[in-house]
């Protein structure tokens, strides 16, 4: 009884992660308080994190939470801490008036998946299922094979916030005029 | 499948009640060496008198912890009317959650084999062996920094959600002063990656157990004396506490960021405050203290330099290797809390400044020549 549910364990754990990061990416989207949507995201990139990790790629799940939630959320917690949370646009209502229109489409559409597919679920791969994948293997295929594709991201990035600061001046021009 | 199941639970436990007894023993320790660094007698008021009897057991002001928890258990729970409830009710448990599961990667003993502790056991446990940590996990040191990176959010959304304006200073100054510093501290670690090739912790204790020049322990302090001094003061920017406490202020900020908190949920804040001194002094003898083992000292037994070895029963192994590491974390825990007595608090714009543009260059240029170095002696 108790080994049997051990061996389903780590399917188990598995949706139970995937599902509370579905529910907190479903709330990021609904909610319209700033920093409850922070809060949403953070906890939806910490579950992915535990996803990856169940699925035995220790380093993608560090990475995830280490650099989307110690590095860019909190950068957004930082900045929407700075708002005024009393700010009648940035807060308007607690749901968007699609809110429950959206939810039950939401769920008819899981329903849908769920009927239609739930025989061909994956399952958590058990035990050691080929090698595993280390450090060495994690920074060879990063540096060789995905070093390009990196390097564009963040040349994306920076033009990102080079707009971004464009569109501030443009909107302070147009104040001031 | 389920003596493993046994097992994790043993050392979840271990682990736990560990952590929080270096929490209740820290806050006495940081009273009782606060009174002894000044010529106090201090932490002395607590007592228990035995019931129909006039004799007061004070044991040095040990029940002090106890007294403490009392106090914060049955204190008035005030709540303040703020914008975000929900925040200001989440927050003492992002700051205190991730700091116990930082443990859970690191190693507080070598292997265990409990056929060989009892003879008996190998009838349920057979001849396996288990690693004494609770979760043996290739990316060990990352988790590690994943998992600190939580408790920033934590910081700033207590302060934030507390609609207090000395609280938003607090979280704003908690947030940046823990980015610059958390930076520096990644760094510092980085170079000892590079020597021992493996951010697992477990290999990385493994590898400290030789030795260096043949008489000289192979531990991280030896190969990075630099880092190990940068680590520590990063760990204790990183942690809030004097001479960096600039977050908690208290004749500025009355208490910072949680100065809205009361009873149990400011006891949160301060038990993982005191946690996170025992964790720093864990990762501290993981990385450069040898972790679990003594000096020339592995499974087996000793080693020592000059040839002579001396072979231990397991049960004397894991005995020595828990109180060892027990016993150095305590001593960094000690010394940290000497810093806190001995230095007074940095000038704001000191702090960042010390960490962009004092500790972060010495942590690049550390890395720098020990990258050099790594591939000059493989070369």
């Amino acid at each position: 009884m108790i080994s049997d549910f051990l061996a389903h364990l780590d399917t188990l754990l598995l949706w139970a992660f995937a599902g509370c990061a579905f529910v907190s990416a479903a709330l990021m989207l609904v909610l319209r308080q700033p920093m409850r949507v922070a809060m949403a995201l953070v906890s939806c990139m910490v579950f992915l994190g535990g996803v990856y990790g169940l699925l035995g790629v220790h380093f993608i799940a560090a990475f995830q939470v280490l650099i989307y939630v110690g590095a860019v959320m909190v950068f957004m917690v930082y900045a929407i801490m700075l708002l005024d949370p009393r700010d009648e646009a940035a807060s308007g209502g607690k749901y968007s008036k699609f809110f429950w229109p959206g939810l039950i489409g939401f769920a008819l559409l899981a329903e849908a998946l769920a009927v239609g597919y739930w025989n061909d679920l994956p399952h958590a791969p058990r035990g050691a299922a080929g090698e595993p994948f280390d450090i060495t293997r994690f920074s060879a295929a990063f540096l060789s094979e995905y070093w390009l594709h990196f390097e564009l991201t963040s040349v994306l990035l920076l033009a990102a916030v080079v707009a971004a600061l464009a569109v501030i001046k443009e909107n302070r021009r147009h104040d001031r005029g | 499948m389920i003596a493993d199941l046994v097992i994790a639970l043993v050392f979840i436990g271990y682990a736990i009640s560990v952590l929080m007894g270096f929490g209740t023993i820290l806050t006495w320790v940081e009273r009782k060496q606060a009174a002894v660094m000044s010529d106090r007698i201090g932490a002395n008021r607590a007592y228990i008198r035995i019931p129909g009897t006039k004799v007061k057991l004070v044991w040095w002001g040990l029940f002090h912890g106890m007294a403490d928890g009392l106090k914060m258990l049955l204190k008035e729970d005030f709540k303040p009317r703020t914008y975000d409830w929900y925040a200001y009710a989440v927050a003492p448990w992002v700051v205190f959650t991730p700091v116990l599961l930082v443990f859970a990667v690191i190693p507080f003993g070598g292997a265990l084999t409990p056929a060989k502790l009892w003879a008996p056991l190998a009838g349920f446990f057979g001849e396996k062996s288990w690693p004494m940590q609770i979760a043996t996990l290739d990316a060990g040191i990352l988790i590690v920094f994943a998992f600190s990176g939580l408790t920033i959010i934590g910081a700033m959304l207590a302060g934030w959600s507390s609609s207090n304006k000395f609280s938003l200073l607090g979280a704003l100054r908690a947030g940046s002063q823990m980015i610059s510093y958390e930076l520096v501290l990644a760094l510092t670690v980085l170079g000892l990656i590079l020597i021992f090739g493996t951010v697992n912790l477990d290999t990385i204790v493994r590898m400290q157990s030789g030795t260096v020049l043949g008489f000289l322990p192979a531990w991280g302090i030896v190969y990075q004396p630099f880092a190990a001094i940068l680590f520590l003061a990063a760990a204790i920017a990183e942690n809030k506490r004097i001479p960096f406490d600039l977050p908690e202020a208290e004749s500025e900020l009355i208490a910072g960021y949680f100065t809205e908190y009361s009873a149990m949920k400011m006891g949160l804040f301060m038990f993982a405050e005191f946690i996170e001194i025992a964790i720093v002094g864990a990762l501290f003898t993981t990385l450069f203290l040898g972790g679990y083992n003594l000096p020339f000292m592995t499974d087996a037994g000793f080693a020592f330099p000059g040839g002579g070895t001396v072979a231990m029963p397991h049960g004397a192994v894991v005995v020595t290797q828990l109180a060892v590491f027990l016993l150095k974390v305590f001593i960094v825990c000690s010394f940290q809390i000497l810093i806190r007595w001995t230095l007074p608090r940095f000038r704001y714009d000191q702090v960042l400044t010390f960490a962009w543009k004092f500790m972060f260059p010495l942590a690049l240029a550390n890395l720098c020549v020990t990258a050099v170095a790594v591939w000059a002696l493989r070369a």
